[in-house]
């Protein structure tokens, strides 16, 4: 426990040996592509030969498997990201906020299952076997620009229920391996031309678990149909989300015919609350809500119940007297005595919100809760 | 924002208007009314912020207000008219260039209006002043004037203080080198920041450079001295792991040492958890099993996850170590909090089992609670002996505060109902138990409010003006103090007197962390756990502290080391600082002095007890067990028996003293020689001879021929009892005696008188 310089020497020497290798090796950006399976050939020969495994392997007797490219849910080199067969991408309108990683989703089904539509406002319903994959990467990274891969994340539905399946990529960017301990690696790169920098947050399970549950049963958030409704470009050409599940036939077909849907929250000419309210679904909701890791604050931030402002926090006194000045959750017209601005503009881990999933702020979120702010003058909005 | 302004229709309320109010020394007088105040753009800013939101303004609005008598005066700006403006005001006195700080207030009135209220002394002039901190807007506001009343002075007031060189994160107020006066703790991730306090009530600021923190102490900081080098070291509860901050022995500095493990860190506490006299730390984990550093007896700490609250979701906020069963080993309860349907919430009892393990007796204990609570207060709210626990909420959402009261046998029951707490609907994060106004009863702290307990396990809130923040003494004047970022609010305190009690173990971890210190007196007895983490957050002093009321003699003072060393001393002095090393003043020593060491038989010695410290209980022995007699009302257990000597002969007189800690180990002997004066007259030899002796009913008087003239009988308390003697045979019938000794006293013809004794079966 004392003897701990060691292991930063080695943090040290692995983090020099993986800005080496990026700059050998840069990644092209990774096209969002939905396109068949390439066989793989067989490099060399050899005096045995064995059957070369091909498409998506998930084994529910045996995952989560050591390595990411066991699943085989990639073809080429891994860190392509190009799906295999079956493999879709996906993404919601409004996505979570984390430290400005960008993401890769993908939904795998075994052949022949489908998901169900449940709700709007629920999670479709995957059936067991099923994986949902989602990539954290950041593109021009320092010093030589390049795109790198941090994790992958994986949840598999078993038929007791999903479980967390963390790769951490490595430095040569090939493959990445089960890591569920939660660790931290520095990033730095450029924000729009300005150079920022993280101490990254790769999660241990329990971390997944604080947002992905529902009481304490594992669940995902982001496949809802209410965040799926919505065109997404995929190589055969733009296509709604969800009529494109239907198509690929991992979607029942028995969808309403209008679902109440989230929206980009940057998406300007969209009214304002809808936006704030899409943004506080995906980023807050996870907590705030019933079932939840803080479902005992009155708060609740799913879109299907922030129509009720209350819910939002609009002119209700906050649990937790942080400061005398802070006197409600939002404040109408008032953004110094609003604890949700504070929180969201906070960075001090036991200040901000959301909790985990970020060490700096989301300064386009807290721009939009200060515009909506300064847009209402009653608890009436 | 929208910019509501005085409309003309309001104008109607307003009974005067006033006009732009530049300056201090411009201010407009005002007297009991409604007034509207334009746009905020008087020149001179208020030097001085009395409320709370800090610094900002540009611009005011100056009005003066001197009252004819007395009066509780109220300005307030709480009116629907006045919608969505956020107003301030600053209240002083004095006169322009020394201002002084009266009141103030941001937002006690609706939305973040506001109200403020103080006592105003006739003749005295006050500054009633608007600042443009949040909004120049024009509003209405109004000047009320009332009674005063007369506020019961068994609650305190508070003076802030602020204190500018203090950067950081001020989460301890706690001795840190040495001198145990309480210090202010404030901490950077590269800077520890210590603001020692001085005798003479100012401090001194020293930083020390660390390296930087891995892990700051975002959600707990915890202070004790690990590593015995008689300065205290710190931990830091971060939201991925701890570091420890290790002092280097000289009080020059401070090394970091930081665990690879994942923590969730909630409250964290030092305690000798394994009873080995070596200081470890306990980590509340908010997300898994709950981790401790167990320390192997040179500073060096091992990473331990299980066995001390396991839920595999965590939920563990608030630990604190109580020694709930009275055993002498700190036990551990666990404030819990978690959303959902699950079973993580359920706060947790773990009774020590002073082998390194503890059994979880939560449900037994009926403390097995799914109220959402992140800290609790224990002490003994009813000075029975017995720690009792207030277990405050931060949610609603799954039961109120609960007082539970400790029933000596392992059980606490519920006497919440009639207490108070069950109307007391405030809720935070921090509860932790001081007494504030030194009446002898533990009150509950909470931010912005003290729960007084009123003595008889009912509690009234009273508001006060700190948020969270650590508690110690910060000018060492017996009432304790509170810290909130830069501002020190000092106690203003009351006639009640206190003892504080500062600790230094040898068996024992150093600091004395999980000793219990028991005051005895009028009100009975008073308990203390000496505690390294208390609340959720911070971490308050490491001294005991006691009010003991209007009482004005404290008998004794005892310490209970974990080691199970015990020290006692006697009549310490009200409003005192008594510093105790552990075995200082382990027992009792028996000590006795007698008035005279040889007498005749019949005499009496008094015996007076010398025994110290502080002895409540005295067993006398006397051998050979019989001859002699306690007498003048006194038994063995007198403290200053009379001892009767009947038969002569030499007695070993001996005393065993006790005091609260037990029987003293060595017993104090004193050799008393007794005198045979039997059969001597007053001026001359005579013989004297009586048989049988001891008799049944006649007596006979052998006396060498000399005639007898008169007898008495006494008892041996001296009282004459009435006996009859046969001249013509000597002899005396005794049968209507009661069985024992008894004097006789024989006069002769030629008036010698002789004392002898004999025993009536």
């Amino acid at each position: 426990m004392r003897r701990i310089y060691s292991l930063f020497f080695f943090l040290f020497i692995g983090a020099v040996l993986l800005f080496n290798a990026c700059k050998k090796d840069p990644i092209e950006p990774l096209p969002a592509a939905d396109t068949t399976q390439n066989p793989v050939p067989t490099p060399t020969p050899n005096p045995l030969p064995t059957p070369v495994p091909t498409g998506v392997s998930v084994d529910l007797t045996t995952v989560p498997y050591t390595k990411l490219s066991e699943y085989r849910f990639f073809t080429g080199a891994l860190k392509d990201q190009i799906p295999a067969d079956n493999v879709f991408p996906y993404k919601p309108a409004s996505s979570l906020f984390t430290d400005y990683a960008l993401k890769k989703r993908f939904v795998w089904l075994p052949s022949g299952t489908k998901a169900t539509y449940l709700a709007d406002n629920k999670i479709l319903d995957l059936p067991v076997g099923a994986a949902l994959i989602k990539t954290f990467y950041y593109d021009n990274t320092e010093p030589s620009n390049t795109t790198r891969i941090i994790e992958t994340r994986i949840m598999i539905r078993k038929s007791t229920g999903w479980i967390f399946a963390e790769y951490v990529w490595n430095n040569e960017q090939t493959d990445a391996t089960l890591q569920m301990n939660g660790s931290y690696t520095p990033v730095a790169w450029s924000q729009n031309g300005t150079s920022t920098s993280v101490n990254y947050r790769i999660p241990s399970e329990t971390e997944c678990l604080t947002c992905h549950k529902s009481n304490s049963n594992p669940i995902p958030i982001g496949i809802q149909p209410q965040n799926l409704n919505n065109d997404y470009p995929f190589a055969s050409g733009n296509a709604n989300q969800l009529q494109y599940w239907i198509s690929k036939g991992i979607l029942e077909n028995n969808l309403p015919s209008t679902i109440v849907s989230t929206i980009d929250y940057h998406d300007e000419s969209q009214p304002l609350k809808t936006r704030l309210r899409s943004y506080l679904d995906i980023n807050c909701a996870h907590c705030h809500r019933e079932n939840s890791h803080c479902d005992y604050r009155p708060l609740r931030l799913a879109f299907s119940e922030t129509l009720l402002s209350a819910n939002m926090g609009l002119c209700v006194t906050p649990d937790e007297n942080i400061d005398p000045m802070l006197i409600q959750i939002i404040v109408p017209g008032n953004i110094a005595k609003s604890v949700m601005h504070f929180r969201l503009n906070s960075i001090d881990e036991n200040t901000r919100m959301p909790l985990l999933g970020r060490s700096v702020v989301d300064e386009v979120g807290v721009q939009l809760l200060r515009d909506y702010i300064l847009s209402i003058d009653d608890c009436n909005d | 924002m929208k910019k509501i302004l005085l409309s003309i229709g309001l104008s109607v309320l307003v009974t005067a208007w006033t006009f732009g109010q530049q300056t201090c020394a411009t201010a407009q007088i005002i007297t009991v009314n409604t007034y509207g105040t334009p746009s905020i753009n008087g020149t001179e800013v208020p030097p001085i912020v009395c409320s709370t939101g800090g610094t900002g303004a540009t611009a005011a609005n100056w009005y003066k207000y001197t009252p004819t008598q007395d009066f509780a005066v109220t300005i307030t700006t709480d009116f629907i008219s006045n919608g969505n403006i956020d107003n301030r005001v600053q209240i002083y006195s004095g006169s322009c260039g020394a201002l002084i700080c009266v009141a103030g207030d941001d937002d006690s009135g609706t939305n973040a209006l506001c109200v403020a209220s103080f006592n105003a002394t006739a003749g005295t002039d006050y500054f009633i002043v608007f600042d443009n901190r949040w909004s120049s807007s024009g509003f209405m506001f109004q000047l009320i004037e009332d009674t005063i009343i007369v506020p019961n002075d068994s609650i305190v007031s508070w003076s802030p203080v602020s204190t500018s060189s203090i950067t950081g994160s001020s989460l301890g107020v706690v001795d840190m080198n040495g001198d145990f006066l309480d210090d202010i703790v404030s901490v950077t991730s590269t800077n520890i920041q210590i603001h020692q306090q001085n005798s003479t009530g100012s401090f001194t600021p020293v930083n020390y450079t660390t390296s930087a923190a891995q892990f700051t102490p975002s959600w707990s900081l915890a202070v004790g001295d690990y590593n015995a080098d008689g300065y205290n070291d710190l931990l830091y509860g971060g939201g991925s792991g701890v570091t420890f901050m290790e002092s280097d022995g000289l009080g020059t500095g401070y090394t970091q040492v930081s665990g690879s493990q994942y923590v969730f860190s909630q409250r964290s506490n030092f305690v000798d958890i394994n009873n080995d006299g070596h200081l470890d730390a306990f980590v509340c984990h908010d997300v898994d099993p709950n981790v401790y550093y167990l320390n192997d007896g040179t500073g060096t700490l091992t990473f331990n996850q299980g066995g001390l609250g396991d839920h595999p979701d965590g939920g563990n906020y608030g630990s604190i170590w109580v020694d709930y069963n009275n055993d002498r080993l700190p036990d551990l309860f666990i404030a819990k909090c978690r959303g959902g349907a699950g079973t993580a919430k359920i706060n947790e009892l773990h009774k020590n089992n002073g082998n390194g393990t503890f059994t979880n007796v939560s449900v037994q204990s009926n403390l097995a609670d799914p109220i959402q609570t992140w800290s609790s207060a224990w002490n003994d709210f009813d000075n029975d002996g017995w720690m009792d626990v207030v277990v405050g909420i931060s949610s609603s959402a799954d039961g109120m505060h609960k007082f539970m009261h400790n029933n000596g046998d392992g059980t606490f029951s519920n006497i919440t109902a009639g207490s108070g707490l069950e109307t007391y609907l405030g809720m935070s994060t921090e509860y932790a138990s001081y007494d504030f106004n030194n009446d002898g009863f533990a009150d509950v702290f909470t931010p912005g409010t003290i729960l007084y307990n009123n003595g008889n396990n009912t509690f009234t809130a009273h508001t006060i003006p700190m948020t969270a923040g650590a508690v110690g003494d910060l000018n060492n004047d017996g009432f304790l103090d509170m810290q909130n970022g830069t501002t020190t609010y000092f106690n203003n305190g009351n006639l009640n007197s206190w003892l504080t009690v500062t600790l230094q173990g040898t068996t024992s971890n150093l600091n004395g962390i999980g000793a219990r210190v028991e005051i005895y007196g009028a009100w009975g007895k008073q308990i203390r756990d000496v505690r390294a983490g208390v609340g959720f957050r911070y971490m308050g002093t490491l001294n005991a502290h006691f009010g003991i009321g209007a009482a004005t003699l404290i008998d004794s003072l005892r310490v209970l080391w974990p080691s199970g060393n015990k020290d006692v001393i006697c009549n310490p002095n009200k409003n005192s600082v008594i510093h105790i090393i552990e075995n200082s003043a382990p027992v009792a020593t028996a000590i006795f002095n007698a008035n005279s060491t040889n007498v005749d038989e019949f005499e009496s010695v008094n015996f007076t007890d010398a025994s110290t410290p502080c002895p409540t209980a005295w067993n006398w022995s006397i051998n050979p067990t019989t001859g002699w007699n306690f007498s003048n009302g006194t038994t063995s257990t007198s403290q200053n028996p009379t001892i009767t000597f009947d038969i002569p002969g030499t007695y070993e007189v001996s005393l065993v003293a006790s005091n609260s800690n037990g029987n003293s180990i060595n017993q104090s002997t004193e050799t008393i020689v007794v005198n045979s004066n039997v059969g001597i007259a007053t001026n001359n030899k005579v013989n004297i001879s009586i048989h049988p002796n001891p008799v049944e009913d006649l007596v006979y008087i052998g006396l060498n021929q000399l005639k007898i003239k008169s007898i008495k009988i006494a008892s041996v308390l001296g009282a004459q009892v009435d006996a009859d003697l046969d001249k013509s045979s000597n002899t005396i019938d005794v049968t209507h005696l009661n069985a024992g000794t008894y004097f006789l006293s024989v006069t002769t013809e030629n008036d010698d008188v002789i004392i002898t004794r004999f025993i009536k079966k």
